[in-house]
């Protein structure tokens, strides 16, 4: 296999709607800044790798190949990859494989969510129809018709978690929701950057016991987009390029009554071990130096770290306690805001946060630089309670 | 447009998509009345729809049983002896042909949690109890709405028992649980 480079990337902010765009207008401002970042023009692409998840979201059966036209990509070749909430981790391993296995030697890898088009004229509000759009997602003869949503999914996990280790606490979870606004005041493309107090997070009105306003992520409309080279390609065309040197994924059953285990989330613990493993890190509290992870509610930030390893399993809400996942900690983490920051664009948002840590290993990510990061670990999840789970480590050189 | 060509657009787009006329005044008069710029993003109703007959292939016993006899099976592999409920074909694990067994519609809750905010298609219900159940003589958990007047009744541990609704269609839903000591 040939070794992988980050040599450009762009993102847009992350919006509430982008009204005045489509989705694959959207796709074109991403694509663009990946490609000036690069010094790169459509015609030096030879591949693309699209995440985009729901189709009933974008209003566009097999939306890939509208954006691939809108970019001027018609006559190469492109695939689409929609792995739920993991679509932007799943596509980046796919383009990965692409280049690595020497196919290609310049990959776009972009991912793109409209979701607010979505609209309930009813309740004046876009939000019961987009997760009516996500139910689908859900098993249809089981699991749909009991009215369950993504965020009840997930809540079901960390019942059985707290359950079985006491944590995380409603404290815990409101302190991950705290850092994670105020990290994405530090981020002009974020959503929701908030200064905010563990109390308003616990006076927040319930969402989906445990989990509380502050606790969930925000749908959000946006588009990010990296271009990856081989190691040839990539020393060639980039002053700095940021090594991908770990890979990682695995799935789970999608019918969570199938899992032995409901108060953890398998397909990470064994994504995260294969991406260590390939990147030669033994131990990631030690070894990594940011990471971001897949914080679609607080509660699974919280489980994310005993899933990467960062500590043992059950302990995970120690490490928001102790601040070692805080700005300026031993293991910073989600410094873009996360996806409760910045907002959950379902196939951008993996490679937004890939695009954060490749960032912060530039040293470009100005107010909320890592001094001297070295090495950063991206971890996507998606699907029902976690189907999937792509984990990425990235690197820079020196 | 002139007022005449809005009511006609209006009575259009509520016959099409089944959006109340009231609705449609309130997001769109402003647009029809040609106050908007024109260089303005344009904002137009639509909806995506299929109608389906879909079949339960092998599992059409499953909720034939529930609809006509308010009998919940599972189905048990031969060889593991593993039963599951949703109920499976084949056995996922060594891949043999299932056997169909009853089941009390009894159980214990595994996890679960409350709904205070829901998809469009289940608003109205909130709050809302989902469940994983594993059924007596089951190996897996169920997903499962919960109807319970009290949500802060309901515990990892609950017992419950399936109720039959009187009118049945067929689906998963024509039962809910219900605690019970
Ligand atoms: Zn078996």
């Amino acid at each position: 296999m040939r070794k992988v480079g980050i040599v450009g990337m762009g993102t847009t902010k992350f919006k509430a709607r982008w009204v005045d765009k489509t989705y694959y207008e959207l796709a074109f401002d991403a694509a663009r800044m990946a490609m000036e970042d690069a010094g790169l023009s459509r015609l030096d692409i030879d591949c693309a790798v699209y995440g985009i998840y729901n189709d009933l979201f974008q209003r566009q059966y097999q939306p890939d190949a509208f954006v691939h036209d809108y970019l001027g990509l018609g006559l190469k070749p492109m695939v689409r990859v929609n792995s739920g909430g993991a679509t932007g981790g799943a596509a980046l391993r796919i383009g990965y494989a692409e280049v690595a296995s020497g196919l290609y030697d310049i990959c776009l890898v972009l991912g793109v969510e409209k979701c607010a088009d979505c609209y309930n004229y009813e309740f004046q509000s876009a939000t019961p129809e987009v997760l009516r759009a996500i139910l689908y997602t859900a098993d249809m003869t089981y699991d749909n018709p009991a009215g369950r949503t993504a965020a009840s999914g997930f809540a079901l996990a960390v019942i059985a978690h707290r359950e079985k280790y006491g944590n995380p606490t409603d404290e815990q979870m409101a302190k991950v929701s705290v850092k994670n606004h105020f990290n994405a005041t530090k981020n002009p493309i974020a959503q929701s950057p908030k200064v905010l107090t563990v109390e308003e997070v616990l006076n927040s009105k319930k969402i989906v016991e445990p989990f509380r306003f502050y606790d969930n992520c925000l749908y959000t409309e946006g588009s990010s987009a990296v271009i990856l080279a081989s190691e040839e390609v990539a020393r060639k065309i980039s002053p700095k390029p940021v090594w991908i040197t770990g890979v990682g994924a695995s799935t789970d059953y999608v019918i969570p009554g199938n899992r032995p285990n409901i108060h953890t989330f398998e397909s990470s613990r064994l994504a995260a071990q294969k991406a260590y493993g390939m990147a030669g890190l033994t131990h990631p509290l030690e070894d990594l130096d940011l990471a971001e992870l897949h914080d679609a509610f607080t509660g699974t930030e919280i489980m994310a770290y005993e899933d990467c390893f960062f500590c043992e399993e059950g302990q995970g809400g120690r490490l928001i306690d102790e601040g070692v996942v805080m700005a300026g900690g031993k293991l910073p983490v989600n410094l873009s805001g996360g996806l409760i920051g910045c907002g959950h664009a379902v196939g951008a948002t993996g490679i937004m946060q890939t695009y954060e840590v490749a960032l912060q290993l530039r040293g470009e990510a100005g107010e909320r630089q890592v001094e001297n990061a070295r090495r950063g670990l991206v971890q996507s999840i998606g699907g029902t309670l976690c189907t999937w789970t792509v984990c990425l480590v990235l690197e820079r050189e020196g | 447009m002139n007022e005449q060509e809005r009511e006609k657009w209006y009575a259009f787009e509520h016959q099409k998509y089944g959006i109340p006329i009231e609705y449609l005044k309130r997001e769109f008069e402003k647009e029809l009345s040609g106050q908007v710029p024109m260089d303005q993003p344009l904002e137009i109703p639509d909806k995506m729809e299929v109608i389906y007959k879909y079949s339960y292939g092998q599992q059409s016993r499953f909720f034939r049983e529930l609809r006509e006899n308010k009998k919940i099976y599972g189905a048990k592999c031969p060889q593991c002896s593993k039963v599951y409920c949703p109920p499976r074909a084949h056995c996922s694990l060594c891949y043999q042909p299932t056997e169909w067994v009853p089941l009390t519609g009894t159980g214990v809750i595994k996890t679960f949690t409350v709904q205070y905010i829901s998809t469009s298609a289940f608003i109205k219900k909130v709050p809302f109890v989902c469940a994983y159940v594993q059924l007596d003589g089951t190996d897996f958990l169920l997903m499962a709405n919960m109807e319970v007047e009290d949500v802060a009744r309901i515990r990892v541990g609950t017992k419950v028992k399936a109720v039959f609704r009187e009118e049945r269609q067929g689906t998963i839903t024509d039962f809910y649980f219900e605690p019970y000591e």
